[in-house]
């Protein structure tokens, strides 16, 4: 029986697999790579908001984009991926057998690197599994892959960041989200993600969860009720809605099931997301030459799953003889420290659980970002972007240390600084002159950054926000500005709109307000 | 936790879960004991599911029709819970002559212990069963066999068996037997548990040869890998258990709908990967080669899942069911040989009897542990 | 010896829930009440609860429903969800048709 044979099999082109193969292949290694899509990228392509991070591990660029340089990079370098290939066995002796066509091919490789990704996560109540309850990544996928509109009145479950960049990607779309809802006491994901949502009008609802879909024959509506510290329902807090759709976005589990199969020694660990292959630094499992990199191997972001694929990359190329040890120390020395990097602030695996008051820079912790998706109009005022000036200036409305920044290196004015610790928060240059150009806001991957001109004229301010839905505004249109908690305060008028190049698919809306809502209005709405 | 009963038995299989129901319904105190997390976990729940007498051995012929007579046909109702028993009949298919003389020669034998089993012709099997093969040429036919859900009955002895008192330790593995005075009278675990009881009865498969060699018996067995094929759920097509002359593929239809298909690659007796139970590449594209020469109508279904078992078995082929003269108080009940589901109940029935020193209700005596013997 | 390993255990008696009529295999169609009373007749490990019930034994071999059976029957038996062995993972990883399966040169 013909049995192809590679130095290197690699399950799985998402952004881990394709890294991976990258590496391997750069060491000279010949690579082929299974994907059981029809499309690679795995979820980076379903990605089209700004990633986190820093500029040199694509900060501000959109996942799809991210996806398509890695493509191009692997195919560049000769890197062989077959798509609508799916293994369906790994064996012993590196062997996987896989389905392509209507048939069953044999492959065995000196080194795997199973990169399989993670699958949604499910909760149950009456009526989950009628027509009309998805899972958020599925919504994703029928949006930003097969542009299918999931539904069109929307509930959320899950204020993680999955939960909060789908509700903004299905407003995008042109659904309404009716409310995020989270049965946790405190949104998960990042404060600059639920922002984004609650100024769109979107009520974020905390310590609930859904009691009930409703509907015959599929999902007309939604019961949502309050629960008490163990997650009991408190009668009386019912909250009804209108829906078609629930979306669910309660976590991912980890696609580990070929690792178990083949004989991985496995473990049962909550912080990596569920049943993960043990492994040491490398990625490298019990069994020799069998290498997991990205969630598969424990839940995080796209952006460490690049890296941990580059690693088990190198690793496998050092293993078989590819790269001298020198190599490989520095190679790995560079990843590893782009992981710790990627891996502080307060959303680090090790804070988990941790009930966090300060920022590092000693700033107190918004609770009310925390359970209503919002900094309020005095709270906004504690932290170093927010400062108040005349003339046009940047408002960084940015509360949490996460390792990004972007924004410091957009300033052409140097305006902007988070220095050497890539957590730190930014802090406004008074020193520097601001043009107004818009560089900023357009950087930022939480859209927390605004220009605010409070010396506009003598009775109005103007207000640049980042802008993402269609259709555009005109220059000259009339409506209402809309607060950090998405309420209409204010008759606003569109007096620009900038969509350039550089801003990558973010306009630049500049909203007049009156001068008093100039550090109020953070959202314009038609009519 | 309890140390100390009338009987021990070490093997939490079919086997032995039969055997501690059928004990403690004679008011009998036993500890079962299952060296794996799970009841069943062997063979017991890694088997084809057939119900059967056709194509045995004479040796065992007698008891599984005594089974199939007096225990299979009440025994949902006797365990409350339904066990999928299903008397559909058991067509052993020849695809040319060579497969004929060998279903003839079985059938004869057969038929001289009373079995009504007879050979039919290509139209007959069409009749029986419209779905398999245009090739098929003649098959042996006996209508009182069938098939059962082998997990569920082997669940069922255990959860009627635990309502009575029964005790079962799971993750318990036996290393040692112990006599005391001339009789068994000591079960010794892994972690060094002793466990007492007059009675022991080992039904722990291939692993039992290593626990009887501890009281210096031994059983000459080996261990065969064989591995099965599960089909997503299928519109209803046939009642029976399916057999074949050369014995390459057997399976039925479940209750549930789903097909389950035991076959191989031919490469198995090679297999030194002893103790994994993973399925081989190979393996599963063989067994569906094998499943659609029979079966052409399924090329579309579904398969689910795979998975595998080792068979433990004797030198000659039949169990091992028996006293044991150096060892008073000691049953051994191994070496089923790939076929010991069927006849579980019936078996756990005769231990049952052995073991209270009440007339067993076939004969055994072909399967004492002794009858093994050297060639010149 | 594993924590669960004694089966006269004693759960309690089988108390209904007011949700055990909710599905949580929806391949094979599997309640939650029927998962925990399960538990009650003694299957305490994932494995003989699958093939109890067959619950995650469908087309999507559990991938929807497997962390959630492990939830309630941690629960039903007093344990910790990783006290309980997940599943054991079957080729082949997908559902795979047997004219495909057996279409992979291996008797050539």
């Amino acid at each position: 029986m013909d049995i192809k044979r590679y130095d290197v099999i690699v399950i799985g082109a998402g952004p881990a697999g394709l890294s991976a193969a990258i590496e391997a292949s750069k060491a000279g290694m010949n690579v082929i790579v299974f994907d059981e899509n029809a499309k690679p990228g795995g979820q980076l392509f379903k990605q089209i908001h700004k990633f986190f991070g820093s500029k040199e591990h694509k900060a501000k660029v959109r996942g799809f984009k991210i996806g398509e340089e890695l493509l191009a990079e692997a195919d560049k370098l000769g890197v062989t991926v077959v798509l609508n290939a799916t293994v369906i066995g790994l064996y012993a002796e590196k062997e996987v057998t896989v389905r392509i066509d209507d048939a069953i091919c044999h492959y065995k490789g000196d080194a795997i690197i199973v990169a399989t990704g993670a699958a949604e996560n499910m909760v149950t109540f009456r009526g989950w599994t009628k027509p009309g309850v998805i899972g958020a990544g599925a919504a994703q996928t029928m949006m930003n892959l097969h542009q299918i509109k999931p539904g069109n009145r929307i509930l959320m479950l899950g204020s993680g960041n999955v939960g909060l960049v789908v509700s903004y990607q299905l407003m995008q779309a042109g659904c309404e989200v009716v409310a995020l809802v989270d049965a946790a006491p405190k949104i998960g994901g990042y404060g600059v993600h639920a922002a984004k949502v609650a100024r769109t009008g979107v009520p974020f609802y905390l310590s609930h969860t859904i009691v009930e879909a409703e509907g015959e024959e599929y999902v007309e509506g939604v019961t949502i009720a309050e629960v008490d510290s163990s997650f009991q329902f408190i009668p009386g807090t019912e909250k009804h809605f209108d829906v078609d759709t629930i979306c669910l976005a309660v976590g991912l589990s980890p696609m580990s099931q070929l690792l178990k199969a083949l004989g991985c020694d496995m473990v049962e660990d909550p912080k990596r997301g569920g049943y993960v292959p043990e492994c040491d630094e490398y990625g490298e499992t019990s069994i020799r030459g069998v290498f997991v990199a990205g969630d598969v191997s424990g839940i995080e972001e796209a952006s460490s799953a690049m890296i941990e694929g580059r690693i088990a990359g190198v690793a496998a190329a050092y293993e078989l003889g590819f790269m001298e040890k020198e190599e490989l120390d520095e190679k790995i020395a560079i990843h590893e420290h782009a992981l710790d990097t990627l891996r502080q602030g307060m959303f680090t695996p090790k804070n988990r659980g941790k009930v966090l008051e300060k920022t590092e820079e000693g700033c107190p912790v918004s609770t009310n970002l925390l359970k209503k998706g919002y900094l309020t109009d005095e709270e906004v005022f504690a932290y170093p972007g927010v400062t108040k000036q005349a003339g046009v200036h940047p408002v960084m409305e940015c509360s949490q240390n996460i390792p990004c920044n972007p924004c410091q290196d957009a300033c052409p004015k140097g305006c902007i600084s988070i220095g050497e610790n890539i957590t730190s928060l930014p802090v406004v240059v008074e020193t520097a002159e601001c043009i107004g150009c818009g560089m900023c806001v357009a950087s930022c991957s939480g859209q927390a950054i605004f220009l605010v001109d409070e010396s506009y004229e003598e009775e109005f301010a103007t207000v640049t926000l980042p802008y993402e839905f269609l259709p555009l505004p005109k220059a000259g249109d009339k409506g209402k500005g809309l607060s950090r908690s998405g309420e209409v305060i204010c008759d606003a008028e569109v007096v620009d709109v900038k969509s350039v190049k550089a801003f990558d698919h973010t306009s630049l809306l500049t909203i007049k307000v009156p001068k008093d809502m100039a550090m109020k209005a953070r959202f314009y709405k038609e009519g | 936790m309890k140390q100390t009963a009338d009987v021990i038995v070490i093997g939490g299989g079919i086997v032995g879960c039969a055997a501690a129901y059928y004990l403690a319904k004679k008011k009998t105190d036993v500890i079962v004991l299952e060296a794996s997390d799970s009841i069943g976990h062997g063979g017991s729940s890694r088997n084809g599911g057939g119900v059967r007498q056709s194509g045995r051995d004479p040796r065992e012929l007698p008891y599984a029709m005594y089974g199939i007579e007096h225990l299979w046909p009440t025994l949902s109702e006797e365990l409350g819970m339904d066990v999928e028993y299903c008397q559909g009949g058991n067509l052993r298919l020849a695809l040319n002559d060579e497969h004929i003389e060998i279903l003839k020669a079985r059938t004869a034998d057969a038929t001289a212990l009373g079995l009504d089993v007879t050979m039919v012709d290509a139209k007959e099997v069409k009749e029986i069963c419209p779905h398999l093969s245009d090739k098929i040429v003649a098959a042996s036919w006996c209508p009182t066999d069938g098939h059962a859900n082998p997990m569920l009955t082997t669940l069922a002895y255990y959860r009627r068996a635990r309502e009575m008192g029964v005790t079962f330790i799971t993750g318990e593995p036996v290393v040692e037997l112990r006599k005391i005075k001339g009789k068994i009278r000591q079960v010794v675990s892994k972690d060094g548990t002793i466990y007492e009881a007059e009675n022991v009865i080992v039904a722990a498969g291939y692993e039992g040869r290593e626990i009887a060699r501890t009281v210096g018996i031994d059983i000459p067995m080996t261990r065969f890998f064989e591995e099965c094929v599960v089909t997503e759920m299928q519109p209803k097509m046939f009642d029976i258990m399916l057999g074949v002359a050369t014995a390459e593929v057997y399976g039925h239809q479940c209750a549930h709908g789903s097909f389950v298909f035991g076959s191989g690659t031919g490469m198995e007796s090679a297999n030194d990967r002893i103790g994994a139970l993973q399925t081989s590449a190979l393996g599963t594209p063989a067994n569906c080669r094998a499943i659609m020469k029979y079966v052409p109508a399924l090329g579309d279904a579904k398969i689910v899942r795979s998975w595998g078992g080792w068979m433990d078995i004797t030198h000659d082929k039949v169990p091992v069911i028996s006293t044991v003269d150096e060892v008073p108080g000691l049953i051994l009940a191994i070496g089923f040989s790939g076929h010991g589901f069927g006849t579980g109940p019936v078996v756990g029935l005769m231990l049952s009897q052995m073991v209270l020193g009440e007339k067993t209700a076939c004969d055994l005596s072909a399967l004492r542990y002794n009858r093994f013997k050297s060639k010149v | 010896m594993n924590i669960l390993s004694d089966r006269s255990k004693d759960l309690g008696p089988f108390v209904p829930q007011p949700d055990d009529d909710i599905l949580i295999c929806r391949c094979e169609e599997v309640t939650k009440g029927e998962i925990r009373e399960a538990v009650h007749a003694g299957m305490f490990t994932i494995e003989e609860i699958r093939r109890y019930l067959r619950c995650g034994m469908g087309l999507c071999q559990g991938q929807t429903c497997g962390k959630l059976v492990k939830g309630i029957v941690a629960r039903e038996l007093g344990v910790a969800n990783t006290d309980l062995e997940p599943a054991t993972s079957r080729a082949p990883m997908r559902p795979t048709e047997m004219r495909v399966l057996g279409n992979d040169g291996g008797n050539e």
